[in-house]
């Protein structure tokens, strides 16, 4: 190969080497199939739960669950968690195309979650639902399909979190 | 033996290496040019001389029972030449030509050139090797999980030393300093090597001790790139790096000792990045008899690191907007960090009785210790992996060798987060151990223009004192020279036992359980290879391999249930996978005469039998394009790297949805060379191209670096 060609080799190299690479991306990046929204914290977590407090995660469910063997059925695995202090925050949900029942937020208290201590363990702190629907769970069915699923937003109140019974009733004392 | 190696000029050669055939009986020629080797048996023996650049000289000399002998070698400029020797792929002498399998090196002179500070950083430029986040991987076997269970052996001079409860790799174990070169086998190693040598063995091999009293003095100094988008920004300062390493030696016929000490810190290129090491090696030779050596050497290592890993998704800090932050770390991971102590023993006894037979012996102990710090209780563990080895090698008059041996290891593992526990829990202390047994052999024969290989490894291996399993690890293959260049081809078994780490992990991960498994079985592997080695006219060589892998029982982390039907992760023998491919390298000195150009290309063809997928953590293409240019006392070079996108991951959690692209990185070098000093420049990742290898991780920005050698 002729000293000229290796010159054109290494152009080329550096050529290929000058753009792409990672760029900044925003929240819901065009292309990304999921779920994207803006979740907002209206009132604080108490700080009685902050010392038990593991996290609060954002998960979406095809089916609502019917019965507590079927609350780990949510998507993704392992689910985003988001931050608990008042603001307004991005979040995004890498879910495949589908419908999607109940888009929710989850406070976890520390511990081992199984079947049997998740309505302990376990707090719906809030859920997306379509405006001025007014059933247990809300009607907010969300249909992924292909990217830019987005704005669907909703708000976490610490101060009116569900046990996980509320959906599983009779709730034990 | 006594004499000097010179060029056709008449100028001295150093760093020569010097060989006695069929002996273990070598050394290294000396600033001067001179060279002295003792103890070399009566009778007609064949001296070697090899160094890349020259072509390598054989001289036929006959030995006189207590006397000496002078022989002055002269060699021919040749940078084409290749034919050096290596010892690991049949676990003995022979020419590279001769070997079954594919051997790629990295020669102390390319060490020097690309004048790398650490082992990782000169082993990850070797044709077929590619490195992700510290793992190695020889034509995509390893993978990537977070270190554990590697499916490559690490050798320091022969001496198995990947850890003893991870099964993974320590690279900062041994000063580079030490390193005199690099081996690596590519393909399935187990009928010699046992566990882990199911993708390929790494052999570092140090640095002889020279005569007479020598030093050797390198400090090294840097800074990082800043991010190259103002919204990644996370420090207002440049980050800086710098290391000194100092080696003293000295020798005489009979005792040589050499010491290294060094020590290194860098800020880091990201957000709680700063790692502090310090390091010491040594080795030490006795010659009690003109047949005998004996060998001892050692080093320690104390890491500590910031864990700046995995990077910031969307809301675990400050995003700016953003879906990720790669400089930055998650806020609830800031704090962690590591301690890492490591270091080994090793002492061998080579015995050549006659030019026909030799043995050595060896023992060795191997000690890794890590604590991660981090929020809540820390995690710990306390690992030792003692081995012995015996193995004698007989030539037959007519060119047949036979290598057989015996060897026996003892791994044990005391820690709070490989305990074997299925219950979550962190105060939980446990010890497990792992012992085994083996007993290899390997012939080869000469028949006709055919070299013949054939040889067998039996493992054996218990753990907590248990059953014991049996694993068989044939391999055959054959050497043909012919006009198209020498012909190789061998078919060979390959197993890994699961490390202790993968059977008794009780710990988290993305918020979930990790819990254990003892019932995993080990990994197998059948692997075929059929290369081809050829000058191209009188400038260029190429050596090419097609290769093929079936691998069964792969063991993968994956998402699974408890009994009670919780989510989990386990370690599982889930997979059952093709690998195959091409790999090829190419040198060229086109015009003029001191440019070096090289190509290594790597296609890799990889296929999850269980899923359809491809494997994860496998690009499909991984090609370094290098040039070297000389200048009397000046060198310039560049190497440019590009690695595929990576198609596949697992075990990704919340990084599954982060973009992924393929690599591409030029680095330049330049440097300076007059008598006992050195200058060197190095500009790596010049164009501080942004990508990632493994989830949540950014790859090294530009980094510009100062290294200053002197030598005595």
């Amino acid at each position: 190969m002729s000293s000229r060609m290796w010159r054109l080799a290494l152009a080329a190299a550096v050529a290929a080497a000058c753009h792409e690479g990672l760029q900044p991306t925003p929240t819901c990046p065009p292309g990304f199939v999921g779920i994207c929204g803006l979740v907002t914290v209206l009132v604080p977590l108490p700080d009685s739960l902050k010392d038990t407090t593991e996290a609060v995660f954002i998960v979406a469910y095809k089916n609502f669950p019917t019965a507590p063997e079927s609350l780990f059925n949510f998507l993704p695995l392992p689910p985003p968690p988001i931050p608990t202090s008042p603001s307004t925050y991005p979040y995004s949900l890498k879910v495949p195309n589908g419908q999607y029942q109940w888009v929710l937020a989850v406070w976890k208290r520390k511990g081992t979650l199984t079947t049997q201590s998740a309505d302990s363990l376990l707090r719906e702190v809030g859920f997306y639902k379509d405006g001025g629907d007014t059933t247990t769970h809300g009607t907010g069915i969300v249909t992924v399909n292909g990217p830019g699923t987005d704005s669907i937003d909703f708000v976490i109140d610490f101060g009116n979190m569900h046990r996980i019974c509320t959906y599983f009733p009779p709730c034990p004392p | 033996m006594y004499g000097t190696v010179r060029d056709t000029a008449g100028a001295a050669i150093p760093r020569v290496q010097l060989r006695v055939m069929n002996t273990e009986l070598r050394t290294t020629v000396e600033a001067n040019g001179h060279y002295r080797i003792a103890a070399i048996p009566a009778g007609r023996v064949v001296l070697n001389a090899w160094l890349i650049g020259y072509r390598q000289a054989f001289d036929t000399v006959e030995v006189v029972g207590g006397d000496s002998v002078q022989v002055d070698v002269i060699l021919t400029p040749s940078p084409l030449t290749v034919g050096p020797i290596v010892v690991t792929a049949a676990k003995r002498s022979q020419f590279l030509d001769q070997a079954v399998t594919s051997v790629a090196l990295v020669s102390d002179s390319e060490i020097a050139r690309r004048a790398v500070s650490t082992v990782d950083e000169a082993v990850n430029k070797a044709p077929g090797v590619l490195f992700l986040n510290g793992q190695v991987n020889i034509r995509g076997s390893s993978g990537f999980v977070e270190g554990l269970g590697s499916r490559v052996l690490l050798l320091v001079d022969g001496v198995p030393a990947n850890q003893g409860d991870r099964g993974g790799i320590d690279w900062d174990m041994l000063p580079l300093d030490e390193v005199d070169r690099v081996e690596v086998v590519k393909g399935a190693g187990s009928s010699l090597y046992g566990s882990a040598a199911f993708g390929g063995v790494v052999n570092l091999i140090t640095h002889d001790i020279p005569v007479g009293v020598h030093g050797r003095v390198r400090a090294t100094a840097g800074a990082y790139a800043n991010p190259p988008e103002s919204v990644w920004q996370f420090r207002d300062y440049t980050g800086g790096l710098g290391g000194l390493d100092v080696t003293g030696s000295y020798g005489s016929q009979e005792l040589r000792g050499s010491l290294t000490l060094g020590g290194r810190h860098s800020d880091g290129y990201r957000e709680q990045d700063r790692s502090d090491q310090w390091e010491t090696g040594g080795k030490a030779e006795w010659h009690p008899a003109p047949d005998t050596r004996v060998t001892a050497s050692g080093s320690w290592t104390s890491h500590q690191y910031q864990v700046g890993d995995p990077w910031c998704e969307l809301n675990k800090c400050d995003n700016r907007g953003l879906a990720f932050q790669p400089f930055m770390i998650d806020t609830s991971n800031q704090g962690n960090y590591t301690r890492s102590d490591k270091g080994y023993l090793a002492a061998t006894i080579e015995r050549t009785p006659s030019a026909r037979f030799s043995w050595q012996a060896r023992g060795s102990w191997l000690r890794t210790h890590f604590t991660d710090l981090h929020k809540g209780p820390d995690d710990f563990g306390v690992a030792n992996r003692f081995g012995a080895e015996l193995r004698g090698e007989a030539h037959a008059a007519r060119g047949g060798v036979v290598t057989v041996g015996a060897e026996a290891s003892y791994s044990d593992v005391t820690s709070n987060i490989f305990t074997g526990v299925t219950a979550a829990t962190s105060d939980t202390v446990r010890s497990h151990d792992q012992t085994a047994f083996a007993a290899y052999g390997e012939g080869e024969h000469q028949a006709g223009r055919v070299r013949l290989t054939a040889g067998a490894r039996m493992d054996f291996i218990a753990r907590d004192g248990g059953s014991v399993s049996s694993v068989l690890s044939p391999r055959v293959g054959a050497v043909l020279p012919t006009r198209a260049g020498t012909w190789r081809a061998s078919i060979g078994a390959g197993f890994r036992a699961p490390s202790l780490a993968e059977l008794f992990v009780s710990t988290s991960a993305f918020g979930y359980r990790v819990i254990p498994n003892p019932d995993l079985q080990h990994e197998t592997a059948w692997s075929f290879e059929l290369g081809n080695a050829a000058a191209l006219g009188s400038r260029a060589r190429l050596d090419a391999a097609l290769f093929w892998t079936e691998a069964r029982r792969l063991i993968e982390p994956v998402f699974t249930r408890d009994t009670a039907g919780n989510p989990v992760i386990q370690f599982q023998n889930v997979a059952r996978a093709r690998l195959r491919g091409l790999d090829l390298f190419l040198v060229a000195t086109p015009f003029p005469w001191n440019l070096t150009t090289s190509l290594s290309y790597t296609f890799l063809d990889t296929r999850d039998d269980s899923t359809g997928l491809v494997l994860a953590f496998r690009p499909k293409h991984l090609a370094t394009l290098s040039a070297d240019y000389g200048w009397r006392s000046l060198s310039v070079g560049a190497d440019f790297r590009f690695v595929s996108r990576i198609e596949e991951i697992e075990l990704a959690g919340p990084y599954a949805g982060d973009p992924r692209v393929a690599a591409k990185v030029l680095d330049l070098r330049a440097g300076w060379e007059g008598g006992p000093v050195s200058v060197r420049l190095l500009m790596n990742n010049l164009l501080n191209y942004m990508y990632s290898l493994t989830p949540g991780t950014l790859e090294p920005v530009r980094t510009m670096s100062v290294i200053l050698a002197w030598k005595y």
